[in-house]
């Protein structure tokens, strides 16, 4: 496939293959807007009928924020940019009482304040490119139970990396006190591999260290049997007829009321998935590649093709 | 795809190379080293010393000839007014300078490069002397047949030498052995203060340079041939104050030049650089209480041209210029080079590119104080306000307006300090450092102050390197005389477009995993 390599990758996906021979060859352009904007993910994915957090109202000019008063109502929300990267702009309140609204973290906030952060939203202070962002309020994920001694902070999240409709690798993100409650590895975030066929985890990987223990609980990162696993990876092959991305992730929570809801997509899915699994991403790669009439497939075989290539390699 | 890429950057690369050839062979373009033998970079300089009134002081400067090409000429004026002018009888080329009243000394260059050729010539062997040769000399070539202040032609001393000398032979060439041999053989050479005028250095037979090209001339003129003095330098690399004269003869239609010092009958080598024509001083001044000048020689190696296709035809003021765009490709190769093969974070991709610019103008030192003071204060400033709740696009505006603010802070310290380097910042490198503000404010708010610092790191080296490579002089040459070069930065950064190898910084991120699949592997 290339001239000249003069690292021995060992099976591990870089960023430079990840690019030119995945996400520029498997993902058009076209198609970025789908899931680079949350409210247009959204609305796909309410229209195939895949479950996502409820949407309450957005928020689109400087002029509309006065409709953000209709939050005094609310007691539970989370306040998103539509563009924002890496889980960046992301306000979860989880408490209101006369003096005002409590964030997940604690962190005491007024009416100003909010209004603060919806207008940095607006600027695009959050958005890829710095362009002019939208804001919405939707629904307060509240974590499955099995979480419960990680979830100080946040709520974790499930990625399944999706290679031509066939799931190939999955971690359980876990938010940090570091990462101030974000499931995002790059901001501190502790990352667990996942079996893709039991749907339990393995070691996980923090700041690209591998560990073994949560770094603020101490509790061992392997053994959670994740809820709902063949739901979710079920959801998730159905996505790939939606969005027609060739190579992309998969953001799952899982509501304790509600179960795995889809939170958003990523047309460049991180590296560090890797380190979390102990495992590279080539071989897995390869092995769909290998496989000649997969754009055929349906949902259903895709999942057994995954079970297949997990197993072999 | 990939073979796609290959083809065409090995098209991309083959067409360069054939557009260097045709250069190189038909477009007197030239790198080869035999040329470097008569390719020259002169720089005359001249310290004069005021002696309190106005003053003014002229060089003569190399002409254009058939052997001999001047070309990137530049002077340094130190604020004197310059004019070039003709002198009206030996119609030789001089750069005069003027001063208002000087106390003190001034330092001015001249610096040129120049493509001497060496020539012989042949003096028919029936060619005679012509007794009306008067009548066919053009009206400005009279003068050098007439006698002058150190040339007396009509004197009867001199018309006796010439009779003991030639006798009664009529045969142009032989009548020019003759005098060549008699004043190579007869006058012993010997370096002196002021060259003796002809009757002089015939009645003491001995003379330098000057004295013996006198002589010739004089003897030449006497017997009916049209002389005249020639001077200039005899180059070779290295520094020197010695200038040397040598004698040309108007013989069938030509001037043909002679040397009896070094020898050269009828022909001159390829490193003898003509700065005058004529019985005349190379340097002259008025008002001054004395002038120091030197010449510093040293071979050049980018040829003239004379192409309409080569840079080179641009207005000299536009090359540095045009040089440093040329470089801005080479530029970013380095930054994708770094980006992709090794993984430095940086602030987007031109970034570093427009610093090493910055850098390029303010010197890499000054420039490195300055995007750490304007980054530190920037931090700081940046604390205030995120306690005040500005939004953001004020915020930032707020930060260029500070960087400003600093900037010319430091400008009016550098004058008060006397560091005038630092006024030679122009608009160019505020405008990039402000900018690199609005980028290290926009990380520092989206990934944190840590991700901030390591990106500015990241372009601060990148920028540094990328301004040492920008920076050798030999580059800039090339590219400016050979601009195709770019196509073959072009094809290597197709190729680097389609590299799919891990990065070296990804070689430490997944160190854990690559010692745990070496494991796998040996098992």
């Amino acid at each position: 496939m290339s001239f000249f390599h003069p690292f021995r990758d060992n099976g591990i996906l870089g960023m430079n293959r990840r690019n030119a021979c995945y996400t520029l060859r498997y993902n058009p352009r076209k198609f970025y807007p789908l899931v680079d904007d949350k409210l247009q993910t959204k609305q796909l994915l309410e229209e195939h009928a895949i479950p996502t957090p409820i949407l309450y109202f957005e928020i689109r000019y400087e002029f509309e924020l006065k409709y953000l008063r209709q939050i005094k109502h609310l007691k539970k929300f989370a306040i998103k940019p539509a563009r924002g990267a890496e889980g960046r702009g992301i306000l979860v309140i989880a408490d209101k009482d006369e003096q005002g609204w409590k964030t997940s973290g604690g962190e005491r906030l007024t009416m100003e304040d909010i209004e603060y952060h919806v207008s940095n939203i607006l600027a695009g202070l959050y958005s890829l490119s710095g362009v002019d962002d939208h804001a919405f309020i939707e629904y307060f994920v509240q974590s499955h139970p099995v979480f419960r001694p990680f979830t100080e902070k946040g709520v974790p999240d499930i990625r399944v990396i999706l290679y031509r409709g066939v799931p190939v690798m999955s971690m359980l993100r876990l938010p940090t006190m570091e990462s101030r409650g974000k499931a995002n590895l790059h901001q501190g975030a502790v990352g667990a591999g996942v079996d893709m066929l039991s749907g339990i985890t393995v070691g996980g990987v923090h700041k690209n260290m591998l560990i073994e223990k949560h770094p603020d609980t101490g509790q061992p990162i392997a053994g959670i049997t994740l809820p709902h696993w063949n739901y979710i990876l079920e959801t998730a092959v159905k996505t790939y007829e939606i969005f027609k991305l060739g190579y992309f992730g998969i953001d799952f929570v899982i509501d304790r009321y509600l179960g795995p809801l889809i939170l958003e997509l990523n047309a460049r899915p991180g590296l560090s998935i890797q380190l979390a699994n102990r495992h590279g991403l080539l071989p897995r790669l390869s092995a769909v590649d290998r496989q000649t009439d997969i754009e055929t497939l349906a949902p259903r075989d895709r999942l057994a093709l995954s079970r297949e290539i997990v197993t072999a390699v | 795809m990939n073979k796609k890429v290959y083809l065409l950057s090995a098209v991309l690369m083959i067409t360069a190379g054939v557009l260097f050839y045709l250069r190189l062979s038909f477009g007197g373009q030239s790198i080869r080293p035999e040329f470097d033998q008569h390719l020259w970079r002169v720089e005359i300089g001249m310290t004069p010393h005021g002696s309190g009134s106005r003053a003014s002081f002229r060089l003569t400067l190399p002409a254009e000839t058939e052997r001999q090409t001047i070309y990137n000429e530049n002077f340094e004026n130190s604020g004197l007014s310059f004019a070039i002018q003709e002198s009206k009888l030996t119609k030789n080329r001089m750069g005069r300078w003027q001063t208002q009243i000087l106390d003190g000394a001034k330092s001015v260059k001249y610096i040129f490069s120049a493509q001497l050729k060496s020539q012989t010539f042949d003096i028919p062997p029936d060619l005679r002397l012509d007794p009306a040769i008067k009548d066919h000399l053009a009206p400005e070539d009279q003068l050098w047949l007439k006698p002058s202040e150190f040339i007396q032609s009509d004197n009867k001393k001199i018309r006796h030498y010439l009779r003991k000398i030639i006798g009664r032979e009529k045969h142009t060439g032989k009548v020019m052995h003759k005098l060549f041999d008699f004043v190579r053989g007869q006058v012993q050479y010997q370096s002196e203060k002021g060259s003796k005028d002809a009757l002089e250095t015939l009645k003491q037979l001995t003379a330098d340079c000057g004295g013996q090209a006198r002589a010739m001339v004089a003897l030449s003129r006497a017997a009916g041939i049209p002389s005249r003095v020639v001077g200039g330098l005899v180059l070779e690399p290295g520094v020197k104050q010695i200038t040397h004269a040598w004698v040309e003869n108007y013989i069938g239609g030509q001037w043909i030049p002679f040397d009896t010092v070094n020898n050269h009958f009828a022909s001159i080598p390829n490193h003898y650089l003509v700065l005058y024509k004529g019985d005349v001083v190379l340097l002259r001044h008025s008002g001054l209480a004395k002038i120091d000048y030197y010449f510093s020689v040293n071979f050049e190696t980018m040829p003239p041209v004379d192409q309409p296709w080569s840079l080179y035809i641009l207005p000299v003021h536009f090359h540095g210029v045009t040089k440093m765009l040329l470089l801005i490709p080479l530029g970013t190769l380095i930054v994708a080079l770094t980006r992709i093969i090794i993984g430095i974070p940086t602030f987007g991709t031109f970034g570093p590119i427009l610093l090493a610019i910055a850098f390029e103008e303010v010197l890499l030192v000054p420039g490195l104080l300055f995007v750490t003071l304007v980054l530190t204060i920037n931090c700081l400033v940046r604390r205030l306000l995120d306690h005040l709740k500005i939004l953001i696009i004020p915020k930032l505006a707020i930060l260029v307006t500070m960087v400003v603010l600093i900037l010319i802070s430091v400008m009016m310290l550098s004058v008060h300090v006397g560091q005038l380097r630092m006024l030679y910042v122009s608009a160019f490198p505020i405008i990039i450092m402000t900018w690199m503000t609005e980028r290290f404010s926009v990380l520092q708010i989206e990934d944190g102050t840590l991700a901030a610092i390591k990106s500015s790191l990241g372009t601060v080296i990148v920028s540094c390197l990328a301004y040492f490579v920008m920076d050798i002089p030999k580059l800039r040459s090339y590219f400016f005389a050979f601009p195709e070069l770019l196509l073959v930065n072009i094809a290597i950064l197709l190729l680097l477009g389609r590299y799919t190898g891990i990065r070296l910084t990804e070689l430490w991120r997944f160190r854990d995993l690559h010692k745990l699949q070496e494991e796998k592997n040996r098992s």
